[in-house]
This record gives structure tokens, sequence and C-alpha cells, in this order.
């Protein structure tokens, strides 16, 4: 038995030993397994959610993106939508919005980039406030916060 | 004076030393150069040279001398300083600034770092997803190579991570080695399960609000790398507790106590690492037929994980982080890195030998990046 | 609730240790088999629900008769907030502290059928920074649900910790969980010192 559990303890260790030696020359394979594994993708309360519509305007594009209620268990109440705008865009942004696809504004945005200021102009109860309003590397990108 | 122990050294003669060397000089070549070595790149070629030279010397050293700790703690600040450099360095070459904005969190910018996986425990299995505004594959310190890092390391050396591959250690253990002796003697090792106490409350409190708490609240780290720039009160509070607890908890108190604080109260990270510290073969040992519970071992463990108790029965605790400086302080070579399965007091030298080579080397090539980089900007100002 | 709910569950161990030493040999004692001993802890925890549903609807009327202006709301509860989480805090740290479990005068009752609900309507009432942390935020809900919830947060959170009491015996380092949940109430304790503060900010920007 002591023996055995000596054998046991030096296998284990040159097992780690091999482990380490592999590991660095492997790291983009294994990296790239582990990033396939299902719960390796970003939540969206970070990537602002999946693009539900775009409207090709003349200089640039408008992505409305699905709202986010993400919680723990279920969705939350509280959630957000995410504007966001790619491409040349102008200096005044002013859109209409129907994020819920019910062919009725919920809301009208005005962004000044040179002032960077955001007016939010609500047509819906369930909307309740801008959140985050900022310039992106690919144009500028607002999340608005709505209720359920 | 106490009776040294000598037929049992663990220093080896200079040609043996050579010897133990040499694989560690072939692979860290081949994996810090990668293969592939730029010719046309002066400071580059010398930037690696110079770390793969410094590194083989500093594991030689370990072998020559039979001492652990100072030359691992060279490595290991070194490592830390020169990561907040690149990490800087990169920031202000691409944003003009320390601080990231909203558009990097929107965007998903920001660079991973091991000490968020305690909170993505929780929401990746309920969420089936990453509570973090970083990149899953591709690009600097992504998700995915993080994480392979962390947990094949923290298999193979358990808390042995927290003094050979943690990033952020090299900073408050640097801190701790300013005096030769301690202003603060006694801290009553109560605190050293605060850690258990901040993983339960950050993970739990970042499964609830599906974010980083821990990060966006309280990682002292903030202060030398990146943090959220200060657009609100709310940001201009958690710029203060970052710059609050890494000036109390990883320069003063460590300077005072000669203690790892940082590590030891506070780090959830740390607490994780002890659990996995019952999974990796490598662990501390006590023979206690030679230790005579002179209790220097206890004085000088930064974590807390040695108590008299620990020594009176043998067994030291799970927050050993094997950083060796408890082996290279005993008098009698009564305290030695062993394997499990291995009783006290038997095969040291192969212990030790093989326990050196796993956690040098992944040390060595973990910081060897980032080093290389401080190096290469060095050198770049004069050639 | 969830803050609550992280209320309950850091300060319940310390109410398990506390009480489980008075609960657990109760429920072990004589003959009681498996079944007895989930009966018992059954009406336990419900009398717990009943009791905390009872201060919830009291907490949120007093805060609906007294708190009338939405300012005045956020000046007290800041306040009250930061005072019994300073008290939480202390409670964590202070090294003299000699938890009594108020239920033990309970297990002297004779009609056995009455001890688990007798104990449980006392260890709900043992007045303790956690409880008058849950009352205050009771007392600042807008509506008698929103207190309910608040409480049923905190009752969630808290009770976890008794449902493998019968194994109680079998947990080995009952020490090491007591000093983490020690631990863990303070730091609860600061995040309701921070909650106190945002809401007293709020009350002098508003007010």
């Amino acid at each position: 038995m002591k023996k055995l559990k000596i054998a046991a303890g030096i296998l284990w260790a040159i097992l780690c030993l091999i482990l380490i030696i592999v590991l660095f020359p492997g790291l983009n394979t294994f990296s790239s397994n582990v990033s396939r594994m299902p719960f390796m993708k970003i939540n969206h309360n970070f990537t602002g959610g999946e693009a539900a519509e775009q409207k090709i305007m003349e200089n640039c594009t408008l992505v409305i993106r699905k709202p986010v209620f993400d919680g723990l268990i279920g969705e939350r109440r509280h959630g957000f939508v995410q504007l966001d705008w790619r491409g040349r865009i102008p200096e005044i942004l002013s859109d209409t919005i129907d994020y819920d696809m019910d062919m009725k504004p919920d809301f009208a945005i005005r962004i000044n980039r040179t002032e960077s200021s955001t007016v939010l102009h609500s047509m819906n109860p369930k909307v309740k406030g801008t959140g985050i309003s900022t310039p992106t590397s690919y144009g500028w990108s607002v999340r608005v916060k709505i209720i359920k | 004076m106490d009776e040294v122990i000598t037929n049992q050294s663990l220093n080896k003669s200079f040609g043996k030393s050579l010897l133990y060397t040499l694989p560690m000089f072939l692979i860290t070549f081949a994996f810090i150069s990668g293969g592939r070595i730029n010719f046309s790149d002066h400071s580059g070629i010398l930037a690696i040279l110079l770390t793969f030279l410094g590194m083989n010397i500093l594991y030689f050293l370990m072998h020559y001398t039979g001492k652990t700790d100072k030359f691992r703690a060279i490595l290991f600040i070194i490592f830390a300083l020169s990561l907040s450099f690149t990490l800087i360095k990169n920031m202000v070459a691409i944003r003009h600034s320390m601080s990231f904005s909203q558009a990097d969190i929107v965007e998903c910018k920001i660079p991973f770092c091991h000490l968020v996986i305690p909170m993505m425990i929780l929401p990746a299995a309920f969420t089936k997803s990453i509570i973090f505004p970083g990149t899953i594959l591709g690009g600097f310190a992504n998700i995915s190579s993080m994480v392979v890092l962390w947990l094949v390391a923290t298999i193979v050396l358990g808390r042995g991570f927290c003094s050979w591959g943690c990033f952020y250690g090299g900073w408050d253990d640097g801190f701790s080695r300013f005096r030769k002796k301690p202003v603060i003697k006694k801290i009553s090792g109560y605190w050293k399960w605060m850690p258990f106490a901040v993983l339960l409350m950050v993970a739990l409190t970042a499964a609830i609000s599906l974010t980083p708490t821990y990060c966006s609240w309280i990682c002292p780290f903030k202060a030398v790398t990146e943090f959220e720039q200060v657009t609100s009160v709310e940001s201009a509070a958690k710029a203060g507790m970052f710059i609050s607890l890494f000036g109390g908890l990883v320069v003063v108190l460590p300077m005072l106590t000669r203690k790892r604080t940082q590590c030891s109260f506070l780090c959830p990270l740390g607490a994780i690492n002890s659990l996995s510290n019952k999974i990796t073969p490598f662990i501390v040992k006590i023979d206690k037929k030679v230790c005579n519970e002179c209790l220097k071992c206890v004085d000088v463990c930064p974590l807390f994980a040695l108590t008299p108790e620990d020594v009176k029965s043998g067994n030291v605790s799970v927050f050993c982080s094997k950083c060796g400086k408890c082996v290279d302080a005993c008098p009698r070579k009564a305290i030695h890195y062993g394997l499990k399965g291995i009783p006290a007091g038997s095969m040291k030298n192969f212990s030790r030998n093989i326990f050196l080579f796993v956690s040098f080397l992944f040390i060595a090539v973990f910081s060897s990046g980032s080093i290389i980089t401080v190096l290469k900007s060095i050198f770049n100002l004069f050639i | 609730m969830l803050d609550t709910f992280i209320l309950g569950l850091s300060s319940g161990s310390t109410c398990l240790l506390t009480c489980g030493m008075v609960i657990f040999p109760y429920l072990m004692a004589g003959s009681a088999g498996t079944r007895k001993i989930i009966t018992d802890l059954s009406f336990f925890l419900l009398t717990r629900l009943v009791v905390y549903f009872l201060l919830a609807t009291l907490a949120w009327y007093f805060g609906k008769a007294i708190l009338t202006s939405a300012i005045f709301r956020n000046y007290v509860s800041g306040i009250l907030y930061i005072l019994f989480a300073v008290m939480l805090v202390w409670y964590s740290i202070s090294r003299n502290r000699k938890p009594d479990c108020p239920a033990k005068i309970v297990t002297t009752v004779n009609n056995k059928k009455l001890v688990p609900v007798l104990l449980g309507v006392v260890n709900s009432l043992g007045f303790c920074p956690a409880l008058f942390l849950i009352l205050t935020n009771s007392a600042t809900q807008g509506t008698l649900a929103r207190s309910y919830l608040a409480f049923l947060g905190f009752f969630a959170g808290s009770s976890l910790y008794f449902l493998p009491l019968p194994l109680a015996g079998r947990i080995r380092k009952k020490k090491v969980f007591e000093t983490v949940g020690i631990l863990a109430t303070g730091l609860a304790g600061i995040i309701f010192i921070i909650k106190g503060i945002t809401n007293l900010i709020g009350g002098i920007i508003n007010g």
C-alpha cells in the first residue's frame, strides 16, 4: 500500500510535468476547444443583444438590437435596447425607433456628436431613459433603458 | 545555534546544477523564441536573449545554492512590474489614457484576467454565458486562453499559482520585502479566512447582478492596470476604493508586516486555489523526526499557511503557496517540498527538482512576453 | 429582494450556529426518525416565514405612516442602514461576542408538538443587526408586496443553512464555516453601509 501511494504520487507529478510542457505549445488548440463550449459566449448585458433590424441610410447603417432583459434565472423587469450607428455617420443623429416591432414608435432620439449630447423623447411608458451613449470604433452606440 | 543537518543538503555542485538547468534551457529557448526570431529586430533579439539568459541563471542558482524563494521572488516581482508596464503602455498608446471608456465595454474590448474566474462560475452555469466584456478568442488576454492557463496551472500547482503564476502577486510580495524586520508582528490568523468570505460575497453579488463585482468595486490592482473612466460619483468612488485598497493592502501593510496581506486577506481566487491544493501532487511537508519546533517557518510564512499547531502536527495548511520561504529558512531542513504519497523526509531532492522544473517553467514562459516587451521598450530608447 | 437574499445568506450561517445547537439536539432527541425531523424542521421554517410576513406588514405600515416624503425616506433609511450595517460589521470583527440563542427557553416547554413552532417564533424575533437592516429595507418599500419580497429574500437566504440541519453532526470543520460566515456577515454589512450612503447622498441631492 505504501509503495502504491508513492508510485501514484510520482506518476501524478510526472503527468503534471507533461501537462505543463504541452500547455504553451498547445495553448491555441486548447483555447479553441474551450471557446466552443456552450457557455463560452459573452452575456447579452455586455454585447448589447442580437441584431433585430437594420436600417440602411445615406452613409450609415442603424442596427436596432433585440431588447435585453437577461437575468440569472429568467428575465428581469428592467433592461435596455441598444442602437448602433455604423459607417460614416453625420454630426447629428436623429431617429424615431420602434424597438418592439408593434408598428408604433416608442421613442425619438437625437444625438449631437460634436457636443456629445443625447436627447431622448419617450413615446412609450416602457421607455425610461438613456443609459450609455458613446462613440465607438464603428460609429456610435446608445443603450436606452426600458422595462418589460 | 541550531545544528544544521547537511547530509540532506539541497544544493548541488556547479556541474550538476548546469546539467539540471539544461532541460529548462532548451525548453525555454523553444517556447520563448517561438521558433521564430527576427534577426533584423536588434532590440527584440537583445530582449529575448537577456530574458532567456536571466531566467536560466535564476533556475541554475536555485539548484546551485539550494535556495528557492529569493530567486523565485526576483522573477515574480519583475513579472508583476513588467505586466503592469506593458498594459499601461498599450492603453496609453491606443486610448491615450489608463482608463477604459464605455465604448470599450460596449465593444467588449476589456482584457481578461484570472481574478474574474470566481465570479464567472455561477452565471456561466445558469445563463450559459460569460459576464465579462472581453473577447472569447483572439486578441490580447482573451478569455479562453486565460481560463486554460489558470485551469492547468491550478490543477498542477494548486495554490502554488499564487507564488509562481499570478501576475499581481509580485506587487505585495515585493513590498513585503522592503523592511528587514516587521513593525506589526502579531496578526490574528482569523483574518486568513476573509478571502473565502470575499469569494462567497463576490460570487453571489456577481451572479445576482450579472456584473464582475470584484473587478468593478474592489480589485486593488486596478490602480496599476486599468480602470473605468471617472465620469460620475460612482466611478470616482470606485477609483477611490482601488487606490485605497492598493495603498493599504498591497503597499503599506506588506511593508509593515512582511506578509502578503492582499493575497492573504482579500483575493477570492486565492481561496479557490487553496481548495485546489487538495488536487495538486506537490505539497510542502514537515519531517517531524528532524523538526525541533523552533517555529522559524511560522514567522517567515507570508500567507499565514503555518501555525504552531500545524508544525506540531506536521501538516502544512491548504493556504500554502509553495513559495519556498519556509524551506529556505529552516535551519534543520525539516520542512521541504514533497509529493503526495511519499512520506515526509523521503525523496526530498527528487520532489524539489520535479516541483521546481514544473513551477519555474510555468512562470518563465508565462512571464516572458511582458518582460521581453519591457526590455525591448528600454532598448529602443538607446538603439 | 436580491440584496436581502444576500443579507440572509451571509448572516444565516451565524444564525444557524447560534441557534443550531439548541434546535439540533431537540430535533435529534429521543427516537426521532427522518420523517419527524423533516416535519419539525418544516414547522420551524414555516413559522419563521409567517413571523417574517407579519414583521414585513408592520414595518411597511410603520414606514408608510412615518416616512411620508421620499426625501425624508432617503435620509432616514440612509442613516438607519449605516447604523445597523456598522453594528453588523462590528459584530463580525468583535472578539468578545457571546452568541446566546434566545430560543433556549422554548425547549423547556412541555408540549413537544409546540416546540418547533415556538422555536421558529423566537428565532425569527431574535433582534440582531441583520433583522434591523431588513426591517429598515421593508419600511422604505413602495408597496406591501415589495416589503414581503424583501423579507422573502432574507428568509430564503437564511433558511438555506437550516436545511441540512439533520446532518449537522456529520459536518466536520464547523469552526471554519462559523468563521467564514461571520466574516461574510461583516462584508454584507459593508454593502449596506454603501447602500445607506447612496440613499443619504440621494436625499441630500434631492432635498
